[in-house]
């Protein structure tokens, strides 16, 4: 507490300062951001909106305000300082910071509002609709947070603070220009095992497995709608807008009551809903039809707009269609959006499905397609050198590749005797040591000597003698999960900077020499990771998103050569400013051709 | 008998699906002949007469047994850039579509009724593939594979519907919703496709479009990891395809589907049913021709048999000796007045019936 309080002394001393671009953490909760007081002047404000109460190791109460935003809002900052300079308040301690607070949270707060975007069926571009709401009105000066009640993805990112989320709520969060996305984003993600059974991950942290029925008959009526409302609840007290995400189709009649992704979710938040329909494949004005009819009247007239999306050829050819649809439904169609040519990572596996190939390069990658391949986009990144992927599902398409990638996996055992069973696994013994080869996480994995299987993860108690280019083994116990942010540094190359995410069952016995030190800003002390073997041109490591950053791209295809030629340097590339680019592109075409003002409108944002 | 496969969206499966009907027509001696009245598509065919038709409908004629002919698909549309669409007219190239010389309906349609007449009278059951979606508003006065084939044709319809993206309910009552008032009454069926997973979940869904549509769901077929020829561009197909000749890979690929489809219970009966329920100038307007020495499964619960008439000798009736009766008759038959009929149970409320003794045509 005093550490604290001398703090907010010398942030009263030094007066407004607006953003502190000069500081190393800086935006540490969003683009924006007020900094001037770093240290809140009325911790603790014991204002439950705000924070909340927990209990110390000690039994002591701390009060806990976090993911608290408040005194960073520009406006906020700003008035707190000159209302502290005008009643001559010199010291933290003063009384009458208590009288501030009132003010301000009467002057600036208001509850944050809902607005849901679903789709008439996946891949209609919810996301990328949710993700171009969030920029335009992060661009306007609002506070908005993405959210999503359930996601079924194999694609998921670690949070700051250890907990697992889909990747594309974390996108969101970056259009939204926030720092911390956490799981109160997505607090129910689904991780597909096989065809009816997923891995449910609740609050970050893995829950259970489930199936289908017991998914709905158990988890969705239990513990399910509470944790969905508890979390809208926590983000309208501290943003300005929740951007809520639908999942599949709202219109699932099937299993319309137990459905709390959309329409339910909806009613929890009271939200206001925007269809978004994807005209790609045709059809469009009938699926648009039957979501809204099909929806029983009173969530029905929550739906208040509808977008067509994706429209190859020109928007206006929509128009009359649009129209006539717009009488029938007494719904306006608010935008009908062009395909926005942006590059962005893709959700999930759906929109790889029927992919060959992809990527203009001239080296090529072989990307061994597991049935259950997870963290696709780990691949993004690649594509900003001068490289092309081809995804193997036999051995025969490993003709001619220029260096091999086995990516992540939902299930390393079963996908490895997969690759058993089609040959890929022999056909890679064959390219051992004369092309590059990397594996990330299960493909790490798979690597190793030995795959020790106590039964959770393949289904029978075995042990697996894997591909032996490391001399790791690798063993599945408990049912438990490693799940950490990594930052730290090569130890080869060029020792540059490596980030990245570690996500996995299994724990693996490494004996090989590592390729990164890294530091887990949880756990104590740096620690070696991965596993490279330069002459063997083997690399591994459990780290998804290390090509995010340049220094291991480069070394990595530093080894490719195609035709003996090594990979043509492009210019470094930052991926995640490339991402924020794109962000803006997007956030522009949906902005040119959707009718802003009446999205606002429905919103309440007014302006 | 004809009957028109509608998708719900492009890429919904129509062609796979009409392959896999004539296929198994086929097997059953139905003489199953395929039909796309307009196709829109850079994959092409040669027919042994010169002419030029899709991928989809020779696929489609090898699967039926038949040779391929340009009557299959009177009006293809080859797109060669720049807005510029080659018009290619029963088989032969025949002028350059553009923005300042569009495709009118009137300019093709009497060719498209014309080659599905022809192939009606020749074979036993058209099977007919329609384009996209057919509640495409903005290309409704200038459709002639779908509800323009249906309303000049009058060709009853059934939807097929991919599920596998979501939304299939939306879709199929969508779709109805929006076909044009005067044709609606002669979409009778739909089929759901590409489904994965525990089937007992879709029960409550499937019963409501009937309901609310009246059309009959006809099948849940499964998703398949086989591959087929392809139409175009947005499905780039995976799958498994084996041997040494394409066309009988194929093939045999249909086989496996056909396979799937009879074992997950596909209605063909009720396809007959819908397919036989159009007008048309010969056979009686309700009745469905079964083949003699054939077996038919009948439920006895269905519609169907009240439905279907069937030609049966009645030697009590007079000079000719043939009647139409009803089949629940057949099936029922309290006074024996049927002998030589056999109707068997069969298990789960099925019965065969076996037409040795009828007559056929």
């Amino acid at each position: 507490m005093d550490c604290i309080k001398k703090k907010v002394n010398e942030e009263l001393a030094a007066g407004w300062i607006g953003s502190n671009k000069a500081c190393a953490y800086h935006p540490c909760h969003f683009t924006g951001q007020d900094c001037t007081f770093c240290y809140c002047p009325f911790y603790p404000c014991n204002d439950t909106t705000f924070g909340n109460e927990l209990t110390g190791k000690r039994g002591n109460k701390v009060w806990a305000c976090s993911d608290c935003l408040f005194i960073h809002r520009p406006e906020v900052g700003k008035f707190v300082i000159a209302r502290a300079k005008e009643l001559g308040i010199e010291q933290a301690e003063d009384p009458r910071f208590r009288d501030i607070f009132i003010e301000a949270k009467q002057k600036f707060y208001r509850r944050g509002r809902a607005l849901m975007v679903v789709g008439a069926t996946s891949d209609a571009g919810k996301s990328v609709t949710v993700a171009a709401i969030c920029r335009i009105l992060h661009d306007r000066g609002y506070l908005v947070a993405p959210f999503k009640s359930q996601n079924m993805s194999l694609n998921s990112k670690v949070t700051r603070n250890g907990s697992e989320i889909a990747m594309i709520q974390t996108l969101q969060a970056t259009a939204a220009g926030l720092k911390n996305p956490d799981h109160h984003m997505n607090p129910i993600l689904l991780k597909p095992k096989k065809d009816t059974v997923s891995q449910v991950i609740v609050c970050g942290k893995p829950y259970a497995d489930y199936d289908v029925e017991g998914y709905y008959s158990e988890f969705v009526p239990g513990p399910g709608r509470e944790i969905v409302r508890e979390h809208i609840e926590f983000l309208k007290d501290r943003y300005d807008y929740v951007i809520m995400e639908g999942a599949g189709s709202p219109a699932e009649i099937n299993i319309y009551d137990v459905d709390i992704a959309n329409m339910r979710a909806a009613e929890i938040s009271d939200a206001d809903v925007i269809l978004v329909v994807n005209v790609e494949w045709g059809g469009a004005y009938a699926y648009a039809l039957g979501t809204v009819e099909l929806i029983p009247e009173e969530d029905r007239k929550r739906i208040k707009g509808i977008i067509l999306n994706n429209v190859r050829g020109n928007p206006e050819n929509m128009r009359p269609g649009a129209d006539r649809l717009e009488e029938m439904l007494s719904i306006p169609v608010i935008g009908i959006v062009p395909h926005a040519d942006v590059v962005l990572p893709n959700e999930d596996s759906v929109s790889l499905r029927g992919v060959r190939m992809k990527g203009k390069g001239k080296s090529v990658i072989g990307v061994i397609r597991f049935p259950r391949i997870a963290n696709f986009t780990d691949l993004d990144p690649l594509f900003l050198e001068d490289v092309s992927i081809v995804f193997v599902q036999g051995p025969e398409d490993l003709e001619g590749v220029d260096a091999v990638l086995l990516p992540g996996t939902k299930n390393t055992v079963a996908d490895f005797l997969w690759m058993r069973e089609t040959g890929i696994e022999a056909k890679l013994k064959e390219l051992w040591k004369k092309v590059p080869i990397v594996g990330i996480c299960g493909g790490y994995q798979m690597m190793g000597r030995v795959l020790h299987d106590n039964g959770i993860e393949g289904g029978v108690e075995r042990d697996i003698d894997a591909l032996g280019f490391f001399d790791n083994e690798t063993s599945f116990g408990e049912y438990k999960k490693v799940i950490l942010q990594d930052e730290g540094h090569m130890l080869v190359g060029d020792k540059g900077e490596v980030t990245g995410y570690e996500l996995h069952m299994g724990i693996t016995d490494v004996r090989e020499e590592p390729m990164f030190i890294i530091e887990n800003r949880y756990v104590s002390g740096p620690e070696n990771e991965g596993s490279v073997r330069e002459s063997e041109l083997t690399f591994g490591t459990y780290m998804h998103g290390v090509f995010d950053k340049p220094s291991f791209r480069r070394y990595f295809l530093s080894f490719v050569k195609h035709d003996g030629k090594p990979v043509e340097r492009r210019e470094v590339e930052d991926y995640d400013a490339i991402i924020d680019e794109n962000l803006d592109k997007l956030a522009k075409v949906f902005e040119d051709n959707m009718d802003v003002d009446t999205l606002l409108r429905i919103m309440g944002a007014g302006e | 008998m004809k009957v028109l496969f509608l998708g719900t969206s492009s890429g919904a499966g129509k062609t796979t699906v009409c392959a896999m009907v004539c296929r198994r027509l086929a097997q059953l001696g139905r003489d199953p002949v395929p039909f796309k009245g307009s196709n829109l598509s850079l994959n092409s065919y040669a027919t042994s007469d010169g002419g030029e038709i899709g991928i989809g409908q020779a696929f489609q004629s090898w699967a039926a047994g038949v040779e391929a002919t340009s009557d299959m698909n009177p009006v293809l549309l080859k797109p060669a850039g720049n807005g510029v669409i080659q018009l290619v007219l029963d088989g032969r190239p025949c002028r350059d579509i553009t923005k300042s010389a569009p495709m009118e309906r009137e300019e093709v349609i009497g060719h498209v009724t014309a080659a599905l007449s022809r192939l009606e009278s020749e074979h036993g059951i058209v099977v007919c593939e329609g384009s996209g979606s057919p509640a495409e508003l903005n290309l409704l006065d200038r459709d002639v594979a779908n509800t323009g084939l249906m309303r000049a044709a009058n060709v009853p319809a059934v939807l097929v519907a991919d599920i596998d993206r979501g939304g299939v309910f939306a879709a199929i009552y969508g779709t109805w919703r929006l076909v044009p008032d005067d044709v609606r009454p002669l979409l009778r069926g739909f089929v759901i496709n590409r489904f994965r997973g525990d089937r007992s979940i879709l029960k409550s869904g499937i019963e409501r479009m009937e309901e609310l549509t009246g059309m009959k769901c006809l099948g849940i077929l499964p998703y398949e990891f086989l591959r087929f020829p392809e139409e175009d561009s947005l499905s780039f197909a995976e799958g498994k395809l084996e041997g040494e000749d394409p066309r009988a890979a194929f093939l045999s690929n249909l086989d496996e589907m056909v396979q799937h489809a009879v074992e997950s219970g596909f209605d063909f009966d009720a396809l007959l049913d819908i397919a036989g329920s159009g007008s048309s100038s010969r056979g009686h307007p309700e009745g469905a021709d079964l083949g003699i020495g054939r077996e038919h499964r009948v439920h006895r619960d269905r519609r169907a048999i009240d439905k279907i008439k069937v030609r049966v000798r009645a030697e009590a009736n007079g000079a000719d000796g043939i009647r139409y009766r009803p089949l629940r008759h057949i099936v029922r038959d309290p006074r024996n007045r049927y002998p030589g009929h056999v109707s068997r149970n069969c298990g789960r409320g099925y019965k065969t019936i076996a037409c040795a003794g009828w007559d056929h045509r």
